[in-house]
């Protein structure tokens, strides 16, 4: 018999697989071998991409030149354009709106094989310092409601380029999934008083089977109604809404169990392809800090999305979360 | 300069990228060609003992179930996502809340010979896999431990189907209204709440009036490229006469919507390089006798079928925010179909 289980923040229901789970060998996924050849994020290619946005670089070392660690620039291909007013208006029964927004690639590192597992934590680091560095940068302007940081590494998690990059993007609205979890914690948080994902981190420390890594300020798990198999979040224990708040402090700490997380990943299944989101909190308007925690997910790709899933909002876990985390827990790096 | 486009029924927004604009035949399959087909089709007329035993067929008079003489078949999935027997068994630990996988799941073999898209069938076999949809939602309606059957169907491996290339759709009954089904609902309401009239029906008289995203209209059904597509060649298929269960259809509109199904499915097999695709049948869920919340829903839904060609990746945006690009135009993307002669 199978699990149904209903995530308590959106009220989305998955089948877990309990009876008969999957184990990591079972799965048929995309692995691949870094291809190399003439890549606009490589050192020493800068004029390659538009000019960058910020950097973190050597003293005396002038932007759009090597000397880097980490660079921003804009998205060659926008999904979204930084000029204009935002105009809202209606076609008959249509809505619609120029695309404003901000599109940035963050290039996570001046090597192109070098995917987080393969960084020092002081590197991991600097990643993650640009990622506020942006958020905070962008927030400044108003037009912007949210700041979507997320990662796409390999073909069939959706990356186009193979160097490892971090995308950033600036909305006008806030997005339809983040309005939903930051609703559902809000009527958590007026019925109990309570952040919903602090309650989380309580009962997962408490029960222990879905933890994967935990240090001082963070705790990596295996969420109890995961969409994907090894989905992963990654949560601050500290109660914060904001990304972009990140405490000096714990900065290193999120750069070692990030690292952690992946490398564990990585050494079951290979160099497969995932996606990660960071959660936040919305920019630029009315931000609730009491109810909403920011956090990282992270997803896999070992499955394929198909039309059940498409049309339900159901999602089929082959690995029930519980034997996922301890794969991952006992997993060597 | 990208337009962003919100679905008027659930409130989806979604990019249309003008800027990394592609042009409609410039689309590739994703990797369909280095999946291999698997040998030994249980779909297959002769092969019926390597199936699950049959909940229904339609079949040659005189020949007894799970034996060949068949043209259509519906089987329990051999790996089923819920389970028929047992209880719903709500519960809670801690703060979660969860129940036994309890539902119906079960595939649709379409056709008895080896073939794999359904648009290559004849219309009145197509009209034949309509009736057995229906049929089975019925049948599963009597239990009353489910709310919803949900019909589709996953076409490619991008698309989510396994390795035999036999053409197929699956069902699977769920215990409770799935959420994606829920927002629709709610979405249609409150536009009927407001305007005492059907938002479908609406969509339909804009459409057909604007012409410009229409790609089939066709005895009582049109075929649009929604305004917000999500994917590039995102099709619905509409009843033009009002109606919130696909169910009711006749035998006449079940053999007029074979025939739409079928050459739009045949314009995207021949205009975009035959792509794998999932398409999905959204009709009402069981309206049995319970509090007065789905009193409306016989005026202010409409079923329709949604196909959604699978030629770009959901990747981490997508994911996060529930936003989608789309690189197509819908406007291009349905003057592209309806220019396609098949």
């Amino acid at each position: 018999m199978s699990e149904l289980r209903r995530d308590p923040i959106i009220g989305r229901w998955v089948i877990v697989e309990t009876a008969n789970p999957s184990h990591p060998q079972e799965y048929e996924y995309e692995t691949h071998v870094q291809r190399g050849g003439n890549c606009p994020f490589c050192y020493g290619n800068e004029s390659m991409t538009p000019f960058e946005i910020d950097s973190i670089r050597d003293l005396h070392t002038g932007p759009n030149s090597p000397g880097w660690q980490v660079r921003v620039v804009p998205n060659k291909f926008p999904a979204l354009k930084i000029e204009g007013t935002l105009d809202r208006r209606g076609l008959g029964i249509y809505d619609l709106s120029n695309g404003v927004g901000a599109h940035e690639v963050l290039v996570e590192t001046p090597y192109h094989n070098k995917d987080i597992p393969d960084l020092l934590n002081e590197e991991v680091e600097k990643i993650i310092s640009m990622y506020c560095r942006r958020s905070l940068d962008l927030a400044k302007d108003k037009r912007f409601k949210y700041i979507m940081i997320f990662k796409n590494y390999g073909p069939s998690a959706g990356a186009s380029v193979e160097h490892p990059h971090t995308q950033i993007i600036a909305l006008p609205m806030v997005p339809k999934n983040a309005l939903e979890e930051i609703k559902g914690a809000e009527n958590y948080f007026e019925f109990k008083e309570r952040c919903i994902f602090c309650d989380m981190i309580q009962q997962e420390l408490q029960e222990k089977e879905r933890i994967i890594a935990e240090n001082n300020y963070f705790v990596s798990f295996c969420p109890f109604v995961s969409r994907f198999p090894f989905e992963i979040w990654i949560m601050p224990k500290q109660h914060y809404c904001c990304f972009c708040h990140l405490p000096h402090e714990e900065a290193p700490a999120l750069a070692s169990i990030l690292k952690e997380t992946i490398s564990k990943v990585k050494s079951v299944f290979g160099n497969l392809a995932y996606n990660y989101i960071i959660h936040s909190a919305p920019a630029n308007g009315e931000t609730t800090t009491e109810g909403y925690h920011w956090h990282i997910e992270f997803m896999p790709k070992l499955t394929r999305v198909a039309g059940f899933e498409w049309g339900s909002g159901f999602y089929v876990v082959p690995t029930p979360p519980e034997l996922a985390a301890k794969i991952l827990r006992e997993q060597k790096i | 300069m990208p337009e962003l486009r919100k679905d008027p029924i659930i409130g989806r927004w979604v990019i249309i990228a003008t800027e990394r604009a592609t042009r409609p035949d410039q689309f590739s399959n994703l990797a369909e060609g280095a999946v291999p087909e698997e040998k030994d089709c249980p779909f297959c007329e002769g092969n019926e003992s390597k199936t699950p035993p049959e909940v229904y067929s339609i079949r040659q008079k005189h020949t007894a179930a799970n034996t060949p003489g068949w043209e259509l078949r519906a089987i329990p999935n051999i790996s089923p996502f819920l389970r028929i027997e047992g209880e719903i068994g709500r519960r809670g630990r801690g703060m979660y809340d969860l129940m036994n996988g309890v539902g119906a799941h079960e595939v649709i073999v379409e056709t008895n010979k080896h073939t794999a898209n359904i648009a290559d069938l004849s219309e009145e076999q197509i009209s034949k896999v309509i009736t057995c949809y229906i049929d089975r939602i019925i049948d599963l309606e009597k239990d009353k431990r489910f709310k919803y059957v949900l019909v589709f169907k996953n076409y490619g491996w991008a698309a989510g189907a396994g390795k035999i290339k036999h053409s197929r759709s699956q069902l699977i009954a769920t215990p409770v209204n799935p959420k994606r089904v829920k927002e629709e609902l709610v979405g249609a309401r409150q536009y009927y709440d407001y305007h005492e009239r059907c938002v479908f029906c609406d969509l339909i008289k804009q459409e057909l009036e604007a012409k410009e995203r229409v790609i089939l209209d066709l005895d009582g059904f049109v075929a649009v490229a929604p305004f917000a597509a999500r994917f590039p060649f995102e099709t619905w298929i509409f009843p033009k006469k009002h109606s919130c269960d696909f169910v009711s259809l006749d035998m006449e509109g079940r053999l007029n919507l074979a025939r739409i199904l079928k050459q739009t499915l045949l314009k995207l097999k021949i205009g975009a390089n035959d792509p794998p695709y999932n398409y999905i049948i959204h009709t009402a869920p069981f309206r049995r006798q319970k509090s007065g919340y789905w009193k409306s829903i016989d005026h202010d839904y409409h079923w329709h079928i949604e196909i959604m060609p699978r030629l770009t990746r959901v990747a981490g945006f997508e994911w996060g925010t529930g936003f989608y690009i789309c690189p197509l135009q819908p406007e291009d993307a349905a003057k592209f179909l309806r220019e396609v002669k098949i």
